[in-house]
């Protein structure tokens, strides 16, 4: 018989849960950082906002106005 | 907070946000290397690259 601990929908005690929790945040927030310092450069590179129109139009926004042109048309 | 690895299987949690993290950064690095203002592998400058779509808005 299943111990009165493990009766979770999953079969994890609180205690599994709450070390898998640790590990699984801390997974998390290490994504997290390394996406963020890469859209950083990325930024740095070629600005995506902010862009006052003196460096050039984003060519990135023709492009997603091409889709929308599309998505409408076929609507 | 932990406690919701008593109601979600973590190996369903985990093999779901690697599919689909996996998928959405795929999809987005294919749309940015479509572009010629953020595709990297053949970076042009930012003059000539909207020169380019000017050219292309004009050819089409």
């Amino acid at each position: 018989m299943a111990s009165p601990e493990s009766e979770s929908l999953t079969g994890m005690t609180s205690g599994e849960a709450r070390e898998f929790h640790r590990i699984f945040m801390k997974s998390a927030i290490l994504f997290t950082g390394w996406a963020f310092a890469a859209h950083v450069l990325v930024h740095l590179w070629r600005p995506w906002l902010f862009n006052d129109g003196s460096m050039t139009t984003s060519s990135l926004l023709d492009g997603v106005k091409t889709i929308a042109t599309t998505v409408t048309a076929m609507v | 907070m932990h406690k919701i690895w008593l109601l979600f299987d973590p190996r369903r949690v985990m093999v779901a946000m690697a599919v689909f993290l996996f998928t959405l950064a795929v999809l987005i690095h294919f749309i940015l290397l479509s572009t010629d203002r953020y595709n990297w592998l053949d970076v042009k400058p930012l003059v000539a690259a909207e020169a380019s779509v000017e050219m292309t808005r004009l050819i089409t």
